[in-house]
C-alpha cells in the first residue's frame, strides 16, 4: 500500500508536468499546480503518519534498464549540447561520464538490494518539496503571465517535473540511479536557466551544466571504487563498511559540495539568477541545492568522526564565513540571496558532517526553514521585479511607502534566518551550544569561532538590506496597503504563516518532526525534555515566555508601529540647518570583493584537501 | 539568589543611571573638573519628560521605544532567563530596533550612525558569544545561577578572553576610541540624533541598560567569588573610562581590524587552549 | 505632576551653540565655559550640538544673510520650552559688523531673544550669568506655548506640522545659489 503512495509522490508531478505542457493554458496550469500542491502535501502527510521505520522497495526489473537507457540518452544530449554550443568543457565532461558509466555497467555485480529506500528523512524531503516547492509552481503561473504567456505551459511544466525528479532522488538507494537523477536535476536546471534564451542565459546555463557534471563524475568515480573495492552498489550497503570506504564517501561528498554550490563551484548558482525568478526560488529552496545537505545527511552516520567529516567541517565552515562576507559587497537583490543560500547550505552541511544527534536535528531544521524563508524571499524578489521593477537594493529604497505588505514579508523572510525567536535562530543557537558542548570535550574546536563570526555577518547583512527598505519621510497613515494579484500574494502569505507558526510551536516540531527524522538518519534522538511549548534539550532551555516576547517584538512591533500615530508635532530632519535634500544609500564594503579571488583559491585548496586527504588517498 | 537577580533586573534602568552618573562624575574628575552631581542622569530624565515632543514620524519614535523595551528585556533574560547565550542574541535584537530607527528617517547622520552601528555589531557580537561560551566551558552551566554557584572563578582560566572582553566594552558602549557610531563631534550622536523629548528619553535610558548588561557579563567572570566579581566590574569600568578619556576616535576600519585581528584571536586562543588543555 | 518635573529643568539645561558668522571670539569664550576652568557641566549643562535635544540656544555673530535661514531652521527644530541667549555685541545688535551689506544686525530681528549678553567678546562670567538668567526665564515657560520665529506671517500651515513650516521658510528666506540645485 505504501509503495503505491510512493509511486504517486514520485510519478504524479511527471504526469502533471506532461499535461501542463500539452495543454498550455493559464487556467489549466493554475488548476493542476494547485492540485499538485494538495496531492503532494497530502501524500507526504499520509506517508509521515503511516510509515514506521524504513521501507525498502524493489520496483520492477525493467525500470533498471529504462534508467540505464535514459542515462545514456541524457549524457549524449549533454554531449550534443556541448558540441552545438561549442563548449568543449561540457562535451569533454559528458564523454568522460559516458566512459565511466560504461565501465560501471561492465563491472557491476548483480545485486538484490532494493533500489528504493524510503524512511523518515525521505518523507521529510517529500513534505518540503510538496509544501514549499509546489507553492512556487503556483506562483510561477502568474509570473509567466507577466513574462511570456505563450511559453507558460513549458515553463511551469519544467518546474513541476523538477519536483517529481526531486521526490525521486530522495527515495533512491541505488547509487547508479542516484547518478541518473543527479544528472537529471542538472538537466532540469540547465533547461530552466537558459529559458530566456538570450546569450547570457545560455552561457550561464552552460556554466551550470559543466560544473554540475563534475559532481556527476565524482559520483561515478565513487561508484566505481565502491564496486571494485567493496562490492557496494547501494547507499544502505555502506553500513557494512562504515568509516572504511572513505574514498567513495569522499567522492560522494564532493558531489554534494558541487550541487550545493560551495565555494569554487559557486558561480553556477549566482549565474542562475538570469532565469525567471521562480527558477531561482525553486533551485534555492526545495530542490536542487537541497540535494547537497540531503546527501551529506545520508552519509553522515558513515563518516561520523572520521578525518573526512572533519575536513568537510573545515571546508564548509570556511565557505560559510567567506560567502557571507562576499554577500556584504553585493548590490543585486537576487545575488545577495544567492550568496546567503550558499552560506547557509554550508552551515547545513557542517551540521550534517558533525553528525551528533543535536547537530543532525539542527541540519534538518535549517533545511526546512531555509527552504521556506528562501522561497518566500525569492517570490518577493519576483514581486519586486514584476510589480515594482526593482532589482538592486537601491531600487528597493523607500519601498515601504508603496508596498508595506511586501516589506513586512521581506522582513519576516530575512529576520527568520537570523533573529531571536525564529526557528532558524533556534537551530543556530542549538548548534553553537552543541559545539561548545563538544568543545568542552576538546573536539571540533574551530567550529565555535566559525559559527560566532558567520552568524554575526549574516545578521549585519540582513539588517543592512532591511534598513534601506524602511527608509521613509512620511507618516505611515498616508500609505495604503498594496493590492497584489492573488496568485502572487497567496504563496507568500502561506509561507509567512508557516514561519510564524513554526516559531511559536518550535518545541512540538522539534519533538514530533525533527526528532523522529534525526532518529531515522543516525538512529539516535537528542535528549528532549521540553514540556508544552518550552524548548528544552539536555541543559539547553529556551522558555516559551522568551520566545513569545521576542516574537512580539520582531513580528508585531513593526506592524503595530505602522498603525500607532502619536499626536505630536512633526519636524524636519536635522541637516545642520542646511536646506539639503538627501539621497540615502548604503555601504558596499567594496574591499571585500577584492578578496574574492583569494577566497576562491583557498576554497579550491580545501576542496582538494577534502577529496585527497579525506578520501584516504594520502 | 533568584529574588536578588529579579530585583536587579527590575531596577536595572535605575542602577544603570547611577552607573552613568558615576561615569560622568569620574570622567570630570579625571579632567580636573568638578563634574555634574551623581544623580545628573535622573535630572536629565525628568527634564526630558517635561519637554514638548517633536518627531519625524511615528514609526521612528516607536523604534526608539522598542529599543528601550527590548534592551530591558535582554537584561531581564540575562539575569532571570535560563540561558545567557539567548540573552546575548536578544541584545542584538534590541540593537536591531535602534538601527531600524536610524534607518527609517531620511537624515544623513541618522543613517550613517545606523550603518556604523552595524559595524559595531559585527565587531562586538562574536566576542560576546565567545565570552558566554567561555563561561560555559569553565563552569559547565548556561544559566546565571549555575555560574554564580559553580564554585569556580572563570577569570583564572580565561584571562586573555577576559582582556578581550574588557577591550570590547568601548565598542559595545560606544566609548572612545570606538565611539564611532555615536561620534558626537562628527555625526552628532548617529542613530539617536532625530529623537527628541520623551522619545529621546527612551533611547537615553536604553543606553544605561547596556551598562548593566555588560556589567553582569563581567561580574560573571568572578564566578562564585562575588568579591572578585565586584572588583572586576569596578576596575573594568574604571579602565574603560580611563581609556575613554585618554584616546581619540578611530575609524571603522581600525575598529574592525582591532576586533577581528586582535581581540577575536585572543579570545579564540584562550578558549581553544583551555578546551585542549583539559 | 508637571510642577514636580519642572523642578528639574534648572538642573539639566542642554545647549545648542550656533555661530551666525561671528569672528569666533565669542565662540572661544563659550567653549572656555565648558572647559575645566569654568566647568559648566557641574550645573548639568552639556553642549548637545543637536537642536532636537537642546533647551538653550546660544547664538553668536551678527546673522549673515547666508546664516539666516539656517538659524531659523535650527530654532524651529528646538522643542519647547526653549530660550535664546544672544552672546556678544554682534548677536545683540550687529556689533562691529552693523550696517554691513551682508548682515542682518542682530539675532532679534528673526527670533525672539530672551537674554542679551553684551561684550566684545563676552566674558565667560557674563555668559554663565546670562545662561543663569536664561534658566530663570526658561523655568517660567510652558511647553504648551509654541514659539515661532518672527517674520513668519504669510507662512501658512498648521502650527503643529513644523515640517511644512520649515519647508515654507526655506522657500521664503533661502535663495538657492547656482549649483545648489535639488537632485
Ligand atoms: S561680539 Fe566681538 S568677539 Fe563676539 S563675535 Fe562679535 S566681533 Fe567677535
Amino acid at each position: 500500500m505504501t509503495a503505491f503512495e510512493i509511486g504517486v509522490a514520485i510519478l504524479f508531478p511527471w504526469i502533471f508536468a506532461l499535461a501542463i505542457y500539452l495543454v498550455n493554458r493559464h487556467w489549466f496550469s493554475v488548476l493542476l499546480t494547485v492540485l499538485n500542491f494538495f496531492v503532494l502535501t497530502a501524500i507526504g502527510l499520509h506517508l509521515w503518519f503511516s510509515l514506521h521505520g524504513a521501507l525498502m522497495f524493489q520496483p520492477p526489473h525493467f525500470v533498471d534498464w529504462l534508467i540505464l537507457v535514459y542515462d545514456y540518452g541524457l549524457l549524449l544530449y549533454f554531449l550534443k549540447q556541448g558540441l552545438d554550443r561549442k563548449n568543449p568543457l561540457v562535451s569533454v565532461l559528458a564523454l568522460i561520464q559516458l566512459l565511466l558509466l560504461t565501465w560501471v555497467v561492465l563491472i557491476k555485480p548483480p545485486s538484490e538490494v532494493p533500489n528504493l529506500y524510503v524512511d523518515r528523512l525521505t518523507v521529510f524531503m517529500y513534505l518540503i518539496v510538496g509544501f514549499v516547492g509546489s507553492m512556487i509552481t503556483v506562483f510561477a503561473t502568474r509570473y509567466m503571465l507577466e513574462e511570456d504567456p505563450k511559453r507558460e505551459g513549458e515553463f511551469v511544466a519544467l518546474l513541476v517535473w523538477f519536483l517529481g525528479v526531486m521526490n525521486f532522488i530522495v527515495s533512491v538507494n541505488n547509487i547508479e540511479w542516484f547518478f541518473a537523477l543527479f544528472e537529471t536535476t542538472t538537466l532540469a536546471s540547465y533547461l530552466l536557466i537558459r529559458f530566456r534564451g538570450d546569450k547570457i542565459s545560455v552561457n550561464n546555463a552552460l556554466l551550470a551544466l559543466w560544473m554540475n557534471q563534475i559532481g556527476g563524475i565524482t559520483i561515478l568515480l565513487a561508484l566505481l571504487f565502491a564496486i571494485h573495492k567493496y562490492g557496494i552498489t547501494h547507499f544502505t550497503q555502506f553500513s557494512d563498511h562504515a568509516s572504511l570506504a572513505l574514498f567513495p564517501l569522499a567522492f560522494l561528498g564532493a558531489a554534494a559540495l558541487v550541487k550545493g554550490a560551495q565555494m569554487p563551484f559557486h558561480r553556477w548558482l549566482l549565474g542562475a539568477m538570469v532565469a525567471p525568478t521562480p527558477v531561482s526560488a525553486i533551485l534555492h529552496s526545495a530542490t536542487m541545492v537541497k540535494v547537497a545537505p540531503y546527501l551529506i545527511l545520508r552519509l553522515s552516520p558513515y563518516i561520523h568522526g572520521t578525518l573526512l567529516a572533519k575536513l568537510l567541517i573545515v571546508f564548509t565552515g570556511f565557505v560559510f564565513v567567506v560567502t557571507a562576507l562576499l554577500a556584504l559587497n553585493e548590490t543585486h537583490f537576487k545575488r545577495i540571496l544567492a550568496y546567503s543560500t550558499i552560506s547557509l547550505l554550508a552551515l547545513m552541511m557542517l551540521a550534517g558532517a558533525v553528525g551528533t544527534p543535536l547537530a543532525v536535528t539542527v541540519s534538518l531544521m535549517l533545511i526546512a526553514f531555509h527552504a521556506v524563508a528562501k522561497a518566500l524571499l525569492f517570490l518577493e524578489a519576483g514581486v519586486l521585479e514584476k510589480v515594482y521593477h526593482a532589482k538592486t537594493i537601491y531600487d528597493i529604497k523607500h519601498i515601504i511607502n508603496k508596498a508595506p505588505f511586501t516589506v513586512f514579508f521581506i522582513l519576516v523572510g530575512f529576520l527568520s534566518m537570523t533573529m531571536v525567536p525564529f526557528a532558524m535562530f533556534v537551530a543556530k543557537w542549538l548548534l553553537i551550544s552543541e559545539m561548545s558542548e563538544l568543545l568542552s570535550r576538546a573536539s571540533y574546536t574551530i567550529t565555535v569561532a566559525i559559527l560566532a563570526i558567520g552568524g554575526a555577518i549574516l545578521t549585519v547583512l540582513y539588517l543592512k538590506i532591511l534598513g534601506l527598505t524602511i527608509n521613509r519621510d512620511e507618516e505611515s497613515f498616508r500609505v495604503k496597503l498594496e493590492r497584489l494579484p492573488l496568485l502572487f500574494a497567496a504563496p507568500n502569505t502561506l509561507y509567512v504563516i508557516l514561519i510564524l507558526l513554526a516559531t511559536l510551536f518550535v518545541n512540538p516540531l522539534l519533538v514530533k518532526l525533527f526528532g523522529p527524522v534525526t532518529g531515522a538518519v543516525i538512529g539516535e534522538v537528542p535528549p528532549f525534555c521540553g514540556q508544552g511549548l518550552d524548548v528544552c534539550i539536555g541543559n539547553l532551555k529556551l522558555p516559551f515566555w522568551e520566545i513569545l516576547i521576542a516574537f512580539f517584538f520582531v513580528v508585531f512591533f513593526p506592524v503595530i508601529a505602522n498603525y500607532i500615530h502619536f499626536k505630536v508635532d512633526r519636524t524636519a530632519e536635522y541637516t545642520c540647518g542646511e536646506p539639503l535634500r538627501v539621497r540615502i544609500s548604503t555601504y558596499n564594503m567594496v574591499c571585500l570583493g577584492k578578496a574574492s579571488p583569494y577566497f576562491e583559491t583557498i576554497a579550491l585548496a580545501l576542496f582538494l584537501l577534502v577529496l585527497i586527504v579525506g578520501g584516504g588517498m594520502l | 539568589m533568584k529574588a536578588i537577580l529579579l530585583l536587579v533586573a527590575l531596577l536595572s534602568p535605575i542602577l544603570g543611571g547611577i552607573v552613568y552618573g558615576i561615569e560622568r562624575k569620574l570622567k570630570a574628575r579625571m579632567q580636573n573638573r568638578m563634574g555634574p552631581p551623581l544623580l545628573q542622569p535622573f535630572y536629565d530624565f525628568f527634564k526630558l519628560a517635561d519637554k514638548r515632543a517633536l518627531q519625524i514620524h511615528s514609526f521612528h519614535s516607536l523604534m526608539g521605544i522598542a529599543f528601550f523595551v527590548a534592551a530591558w528585556f535582554a537584561v531581564f533574560a540575562l539575569l532571570v532567563g535560563p540561558n545567557i547565550l539567548v540573552a546575548v542574541f536578544l541584545h542584538v535584537l534590541a540593537l536591531l530596533f535602534f538601527t531600524a530607527g536610524g534607518f527609517s528617517v531620511k537624515s544623513p547622520y541618522s543613517v550613517m550612525g545606523a550603518l556604523r552601528e552595524l559595524a559595531h555589531i559585527l565587531a562586538a557580537e562574536p566576542i560576546l558569544v565567545f565570552a558566554v561560551i567561555a563561561l560555559y566551558l569553565t563552569t559547565g552551566s548556561w544559566d546565571i545561577e549555575g555560574i554564580l554557584s559553580s564554585g569556580k572563578v572563570p577569570l583564572f582560566e580565561m584571562p586573555l578572553l577576559f582582556a578581550a572582553l574588557v577591550l570590547t566594552i568601548p565598542i559595545v558602549l560606544k566609548r572612545s576610541p570606538f565611539d564611532i557610531s555615536e561620534a558626537h563631534q562628527e555625526i552628532i550622536g548617529g542613530a539617536e540624533i532625530e529623537y527628541s523629548g520623551i522619545f529621546y528619553e527612551a533611547v537615553y535610558t536604553a543606553k544605561w541598560l547596556e551598562y548593566i548588561f555588560i556589567g553582569t557579563l563581567i561580574f560573571l567572570f568572578g564566578g562564585s567569588n562575588y568579591l572578585i566579581g565586584f572588583l572586576l566590574v569596578a576596575l573594568t569600568f574604571l579602565l574603560v573610562w580611563l581609556i575613554d578619556n585618554s584616546t581619540t576616535r578611530l575609524t571603522v576600519h581600525h575598529m574592525m581590524k582591532f576586533a577581528w585581528g586582535v581581540l577575536l584571536p585572543l579570545a579564540a586562543f584562550n578558549v581553544f587552549w583551555i578546551a585542549i588543555w583539559r | 505632576m508637571f510642577g514636580f518635573l519642572k523642578r528639574f529643568r534648572k538642573k539639566s539645561p542642554w545647549i545648542l551653540h550656533y555661530n551666525t558668522g561671528s569672528c569666533n571670539g565669542c565662540d572661544i569664550e563659550i567653549l572656555a565655559c565648558l572647559g575645566p576652568k569654568y566647568d559648566l557641566e557641574r550645573f548639568g549643562i552639556v553642549n548637545k550640538g543637536n537642536p532636537k535635544q537642546a533647551d538653550i540656544l546660544l547664538v553668536t555673530g551678527p546673522v549673515t544673510k547666508r546664516a539666516r535661514a539656517r538659524l531659523l531652521r535650527l530654532y524651529m527644530q528646538m522643542p519647547e520650552p526653549k530660550v535664546v541667549v544672544a552672546v556678544g555685541a554682534c548677536a545683540c545688535t550687529g556689533g562691529v559688523f552693523r550696517y554691513m551689506y551682508n548682515v542682518e544686525n542682530g539675532v532679534d530681528r528673526y527670533i525672539p531673544v530672551d537674554v542679551y549678553v553684551p561684550g566684545c567678546a563676552a566674558r565667560p562670567e557674563n555668559i554663565i550669568e546670562g545662561v543663569k538668567k536664561a534658566i530663570e526665564i526658561w523655568e517660567r515657560k510652558k511647553k504648551e506655548r509654541i514659539e515661532l520665529p518672527k517674520l513668519v506671517e504669510g507662512v501658512e500651515g498648521e502650527p503643529l506640522d513644523r515640517r511644512t513650516l520649515i519647508r515654507q521658510l526655506e522657500e521664503k528666506f533661502c535663495k538657492r545659489l547656482p549649483g545648489e540645485e535639488e537632485e
